[in-house]
């Protein structure tokens, strides 16, 4: 096994041992061995952009992205667990302060297990509606609350919950046993069935005021658009991944199966769905790539090129899921199959971490924005 | 907003290089004191940018407390924060 610090190679290699062929199998029982996520956590494979001054491997958010990508291909589920303790992690290294990332950032590294919590029952796209509270009391933090949809609760020890502190908002890192805490597994999800949402409700958690990243009040925006640039990144990876297994899906299926006295892939209509496949395939990895390559340059372009990068692999990955279920038709149309998985999962990427139409809106305003300067005068 | 031991000279070659890429980014004119969030025009997003532009181009980080919305609100403030992480190294 890759010791944390362990490149992408190693990493990779490691995921798909302990995925092996189980996908379809965690996809219909709803849920993924814990084992399997410790040991993905302890190798550091869960946020691997930690970097090895705290425990973690270090890649850059290229190598993390084909990472993502890889493991995508496998099981959205497991990739899904990825983005949110990636999210986790990225909220103690941007929001906590240099004593929280350092005890914090290396058990994440170690196999302990961390997701997200954002979204409330009236709090979704528009996260600055959320009333989850955060308040000091003396020398402790004191939560309240109720959370939906937070990936990978089910399985986690730590929750990173996000809410209303004095005059902004802060997020708080939540011991999921702490008392006052109910996680709620979500036994029917519609897509990455086995990735563990859970709905958590927070009753008067009474925390160490040092479980407050950063210590103080932020705008809740700034928070937002933080912490969900990374998983943003992590989803358009973790797209392109499903697109890379459905385009081999359908390619496999197209040259092996004969309708008509001739493989499905020389009958005119549906060699164009496998043109279509590499397309969106292709168009998601140049999209990823690019933005990778700006969060490893530190360029500012980084903060559009990734909402752009999450457009273009969620869309792409919806539609090309539906076509290869397309063209593997009754052979894919189960419970479990790789393109039957891609075609739930693919859906609720163009829904989490900021849904088509407010990608769409943030990508609108940058073509104002980018206008020249008017001239005129 | 502290003043920085960091002198004067370094003081103004932060703030200049910071209007410049608000001047261009904003294709407008930007005053040391002016409040950029106050049109209500800036965004979070653009909050972001500024967060990765000043790590970028002084070679330092901004986390933690740092994070706070105040410290981008103008150029004085955005310098102020510059001069102090580059001695300091922040939170």
């Amino acid at each position: 096994m890759p010791e944390a610090g362990g490149g992408l190679a190693d990493l990779a290699d490691l995921a798909a041992k302990l995925i092996g062929d189980d996908a379809g199998a965690w996809d219909r029982a709803g849920r993924i061995p814990v084992d399997v996520l410790r040991e993905l956590g302890a190798a550091g494979a869960l946020c691997a952009q930690v970097p090895p001054s705290h425990g973690g491997p270090g890649l850059s958010s290229r190598d993390n992205g084909e990472l993502t990508a890889f493991v995508g291909s496998l099981c959205s589920s497991v990739r899904s667990v990825m983005t949110s303790q990636g999210m986790a992690a990225w909220a103690v290294q941007r929001l906590g302060d240099a004593a929280q990332r350092a005890r914090l950032l290396p058990e994440l590294c170690r196999g302990r297990l961390a997701a997200v919590a954002f979204s409330e029952p009236a709090a979704g796209s528009d996260l600055t509606a959320m009333r989850a509270s955060i308040r000091r009391e003396g020398d402790r933090v004191v939560v309240d609350g109720a959370k939906v949809w937070c990936t990978a609760a089910a399985t986690a020890d730590l929750l990173v919950v996000f809410g209303r502190y004095e005059d902004g908002a802060a997020a708080v890192v939540v011991p999921a046993g702490a008392p006052g805490v109910r996680v709620r597994p979500i036994a029917d999800a519609h897509g990455c069935r086995a990735a563990g949402h859970a709905d958590i409700d927070l009753d008067d958690v009474r925390l160490p005021v040092d479980h407050l990243l950063g210590g103080t009040a932020q705008a809740l925006p700034m928070l937002i658009t933080t912490v969900l640039a990374y998983g943003r990144m992590s989803v358009a990876w973790g797209s392109a991944g499903i697109l890379t297994a459905c385009r081999q899906a359908a390619a496999a299926h197209a040259t092996t199966r004969h309708q008509s006295g001739r493989p499905l892939a020389g009958h005119q209509l549906v060699a164009r769905h496998l043109a279509e496949l590499y397309v969106a395939e292709q168009n998601a990895l140049r999209a990823c790539e690019h933005a990778s390559a700006r969060w490893d340059s530190g360029s500012a372009e980084m903060v559009v090129a990734t909402v752009l990068a999450k457009q273009v692999s969620a869309t792409g990955a919806a539609r090309g899921a539906e076509i290869a279920m397309q063209v593997l038709a009754s052979a894919g149309a189960h419970d479990g199959h790789v393109v039957a998985r891609a075609h739930r999962d693919a859906k609720l990427m163009e829904i989490i971490e900021g849904s088509n139409e407010i990608c769409q809106l943030i990508l609108a305003r940058h073509t104002v924005e980018a206008l020249p300067a008017r001239t005129g005068r | 907003m502290t003043i920085s031991s960091a002198g004067p000279a370094a003081s103004a070659q932060v703030e200049s290089s910071i209007q410049q890429f608000l001047e261009k980014r904003l294709k407008a004119t930007v005053a040391p004191d002016f409040d950029i969030f106050a049109s209500g025009t800036v965004t979070s997003m653009f909050a972001m940018e500024l967060v990765v532009h000043l790590e970028q181009t002084f070679g330092i980080m901004i986390a933690g407390p740092d994070l706070r919305m105040d410290n981008f609100r103008t150029i004085v403030s955005m310098t102020g924060l510059v001069l102090r992480l580059r001695e300091t190294g922040g939170a």
